[in-house]
This record gives structure tokens, sequence and C-alpha cells, in this order.
């Protein structure tokens, strides 16, 4: 059976995965990010919610990395990962994808997943000369794994081909599945449903699960409160840079607040949402 | 007919050169993004050590002098991005003024071979080869050596790109950095290594260079310099299998043609070349969208 989650990164222990506390970011005169605080509990799929504009992309951007932050902190497990070099984040087993799908183009498909794994032997030109064994042996592993994951995202088929020859929806498999080929603990999913026809949207709500069952934390961007209804454990509405509230999705219909700020608008605007 | 194919040997010497300098700039443009303007200078340096350690003090065989030459180089050309090169980069968005100090550091570099060496030409210690027909070629046992080499050196290459963790890393990096980074990848660790590598790869050419050439001097470097860019633009910019291709295009090209018009138009005719590539095909010759 495919296995998610690296138990050795610092991610692990009890406690939220994640807690993030006070963030703010702004952008010339614009607070982007006002005082953001949640925690993300740990083995669960969260929702982050809230009408356009509230922050939601920025977060999950300084959370990564991506975006220095100017005050606040985040935790990720017991390591203080705020303002931490990206690829060092990526490293302690937070993973993230993004609204548009991006891919390594000139790589193929399985190449793309082979680059994903966090600590390699092969990344030493010492080890390249000097340890060949070693090096081998790692490779098979990552080769096997990759095809693993591949079968189960329903790309093997496509493994020779150049990432940027996918399809919209392919790409996001690819992105996906790139993802869980480093072993996440917290997994940061910006919008995986966006643009994508309704069965892949199943299919994805499926793997998500299917991450949860393998011990990985969630935390995705989400429009499409079924989905969400669905999938997600707990949900956190943001608004205007702040959290506006946290609780379950039938919890937060009850919430006035969220009802006026997000939801209200969502029910109006119908079905499509 | 027989000059034709003599002239084909020599295209496929200079080609050998050429694509070991070509591949270097190639890394390090695929990692960076930047063309270094003081690459033909790493290459005189290199070239310079390499006889320093075969003719001036050591008086090594010239194969074990190259090696040192090159690791030295490969030394060389990562403090030059970490203490100089890269502090730009970080400061200035914009790659046009890591251009203009790649163009300072190559003015530098060259005084300083010139102070050190003076303008007189140099020859490495090397026992006399005569040339040997094999099979239409004309060759000596230098050139012979140097074009495997170069074979050698380009499939070592091709190998650490498609099937190591640090190649793949730095296809990934060339591709698109933000999510390489994104992905996990230590992308200063690569750059540092790639770094290393094409300074190896210049301090190699410029010391091949002199021995095919049989003789170093200060500005070798920087004329070679030239048809590197040719050799690099016809395969496409930043690929590196497109600056093999460019390499033995633009190898033979000058070599055949010096055969049958006057030798001394051979950069004339890589630039026409180039101007042709540019017109025609802007992105070179064998490049496919993205780089390496």
């Amino acid at each position: 059976m495919m296995t998610y989650q690296d138990t050795t990164t610092p991610a692990g222990g009890d406690g939220p995965i994640l807690r993030c506390e006070g963030i703010t970011k702004a952008f010339g005169g614009v607070n982007a990010v006002n005082g953001a605080t949640f925690d993300v509990p740990r083995n669960k799929i969260t929702a982050l919610i809230g009408p356009n504009g509230a922050g939601k992309t920025t977060v999950v951007n300084l959370l990564s990395g991506a975006m220095k932050i100017d005050s606040g902190k985040v935790q990720l497990g017991t390591t203080d990962i705020t303002n931490m070099e990206r690829y060092k984040i990526a490293r302690l087993g937070l993973m993230r994808t993004f609204q548009l799908s991006r891919e390594l183009g000139g790589l193929t498909v399985l190449e793309n997943l082979l680059v994903a794994p966090k600590v390699q032997a092969g990344e030493s030109l010492f080890n390249i000369f000097f340890r060949p064994r070693l090096l081998k042996r790692e490779e098979r592993q990552n080769l096997e794994r990759a095809v693993e994951i591949l079968r189960t995202y329903g790309l093997f088929d496509l493994r020779d081909n150049l990432a940027r020859e996918l399809s919209g929806g392919q790409k996001k498999l690819l992105e996906i599945s790139r993802g869980v080929m480093a072993s996440p603990s917290l997994f940061l999913l910006d919008e995986p449903m966006a643009g994508v026809n309704p069965a892949l949207i199943d299919k994805i709500g499926g793997y998500i699960l299917d991450m949860k069952a393998q011990g990985v934390t969630v935390l995705m961007i989400e429009h499409n409160l079924n989905v969400v209804e669905r999938i997600c454990d707990n949900v956190v509405v943001l608004a205007e840079g702040r959290t506006l509230a946290t609780g379950t999705m039938s919890e937060l219909r009850e919430n006035k607040e969220v009802v006026t700020a997000y939801l209200g608008e969502i029910i109006n605007a119908g079905p499509s949402h | 007919m027989s000059q034709f194919w003599m002239a084909f040997g020599f295209g496929l010497v200079t080609a050998s050169v050429l694509a070991i300098a070509a591949v270097g700039l190639s890394l390090q443009f695929g990692i960076t993004n930047y063309i270094n303007f003081a690459y033909g200078d790493f290459m005189a340096l290199g070239a310079y050590t390499a006889y320093v350690f075969n003719a001036e003090i050591f008086h090594l065989n010239i194969w074990i002098a190259m090696i040192f030459g090159s690791v030295i180089m490969g030394v060389f050309a990562v403090l030059i991005n970490q203490f100089l090169l890269s502090p730009f980069a970080r400061r200035f968005n914009k790659s046009f003024y890591v251009l203009i100090v790649t163009f300072g550091l190559s003015l530098v570099m060259l005084n300083l071979v010139y102070s050190i060496w003076g303008a007189n030409n140099r020859t490495y210690s090397m026992k006399l080869e005569i040339y040997k027909h094999i099979g239409p070629f004309l060759l000596n046992k230098y050139q012979i050596i140097v074009m495997i080499i170069s074979i050698a050196i380009m499939l070592g290459v091709h190998l650490m790109l498609k099937t190591t963790r640090l190649g793949k890393s730095m296809r990934a990096m060339s591709d698109n950095t933000t999510l390489a980074m994104t992905s996990g990848i230590d992308t200063r660790r690569i750059t540092t290594v790639t770094w290393f590598l094409s300074g190896m790869l210049a301090g190699l050419a410029g010391t091949v260079l002199g021995i095919t050439e049989s003789q170093i001097t200060p500005a070798s470097g920087e004329l070679f310099l030239f048809v590197i860019f040719a050799a690099v633009i016809v395969g496409g910019v930043g690929s590196i299998y497109g600056a093999m291709a460019g390499a033995v295009l633009i190898g033979l090209a000058t070599e055949i043609s010096a055969a049958y018009i006057n030798p001394a138009y051979k950069l004339d005719v890589a630039f026409v070349f180039l101007i042709f590539t540019l017109l025609f095909r802007p992105n070179g010759l064998f490049a496919r969208p993205g780089k390496a």
C-alpha cells in the first residue's frame, strides 16, 4: 500500500500540525493579510474559505515561504518556520500546490516526481563519483515509489511525456502526485478543484480523503462548498485578511457573521458555487 | 576531396573543444539566467593554471596538469559566484546589471593574466607528435585524445542530467526555479555545484584549446568566446543538447570553410551562421520550449 507520511520530519508529534499566529502581510498600503490566526489540526482536512480578496492565497504563500511574513509566527509541529527558506519548509514536510497548476514542463511526468523526494544522496557530486551503489539503490526506491503513485493517479501511461504536453486536469493530478511523492506531513492545496470537470472533482476529492487515511494533514483553499461539506473536517473562514471563524461547516452556517460576510454571498449567487 | 576530409577532421577537433566550452556556458546560463561574459577569461586562466603545473613550476604531464587546472578553475568559479555575482544577482532583479559585472570581471581577469604571464605566447611542455592519416583524416595523437575527452564529457554530462538527482534538479531549476524551490530543491547548493562544474569545463576547454592550437595567449579565451556564443545560440540558448549540436555545426562549418576560403574568415563564418539562425529560428536550431 502506498505510504504518504514521513514521520521523521519535525512536523511529527501531538497538537496541531500547524499554528499560525497573527500573521500579517501588506503590499504597499494594502493589508492583504491582517493578523490571521488559526490552527490546523493533525490528520484532518481543513478548508480555508472566504470571499475573493480575503487573503487565502497570500496566507498559503506565507505559510509555504513563497512570500515573507511582515509580522506574526508560523509553527510547523514544534519548528518555527516563520520566513524560513521555502526549500527548507518543503523538506520539513510542508508541500503545496498552486491555483493555476505549475509543472516542470521540460521534464517528463516521471521526472517531475523523481525530483520531489526531500533529501537525496544523488544531490552530491561526491556521492555521484564515490558512492554509486547508494545512488543506484536510492534511485531504484524512488522509481518504484514514483511508478506506484503514477499508477494510483492514472498518469502511468503518460510517464514519458513532457509535463508541458499534459491537459489542464492531468497537470492538476501531476502537481498533487508530485507533492505526494515528497511524503508531506502537511499538504496545502490551493483550489484543487478549480477549472476541472465534475468527474475529476470527485476523483480529486477521493485522493484527498485517501491522503488523510494515510496520515497526511491537508489544508485546502476551496470555493466549492459542496466539496468542503463532503470532505473537510474543519473550516477556517478568512475575511479581509483576518480569521473570521473556525469550526465545522454546519457550525459555520449558524454563525451570523460568517453568513453575512461569505455564506450569504454564496447562497445568493446560486447553485454554481 | 581529400582537402574536404582533412578540414572535416580539423572541424571535429574544433567542435570537440567548442562542445566542452559551450556545455559549460550553457549549464551556467540555464541555472543563473544570465550570460557570463568572463567565461572566455575563465578558459584562459584555466589554460595558464595548467601551464603552471605542466611547464612553469611542477613539470607534470599535460593531462594531469589539465586536471589540476580544471579543478582549480571550478573552485575559482564557485568563489566568484559566491562573493561577486550572486550578491549582484540577489540585489538587482535585472540580469543586465550582472552582465555588466561579468564584463568588468572579464577585463580584470584578462589583465591579471597579462600581468602574471605577459603578452607573449606560451606553449605546454609536450612531446612533438607527428600527424598521421586515420581514415580520410589527418590528425595527431593529442587531437585524438582531445576528441575522446570531449566525447567522454558529453556522455558524462548527459548521464548526469538524465539519471542523477543532481542533474534532474539542475534541469528542474533551469525549467522553473521557484517551483524547484517549492519542491524542496536546495537551489543555492545546486547553483554552487553548477558553477563548480562549469568552471571546471571552462578550465578544461581552455587547456585543450591550448593543446590543439599548440600555444596559449591571454586573449585566446576571449576570442574563442565569440565562437562559443555562436555555438550556444545556434543550438538554442540554455539547452545543453543544443550547445553540443551547435558546437559540432559551428566547428565543422568554420574549419571546412577555412579550407576553401581564407582561414582568417573563420570567425565571420560562425557569425554568418549565427545571424541566419537568429533570422529564421531565433530560439536556435534545436531549441524546445523551456531549457536544458
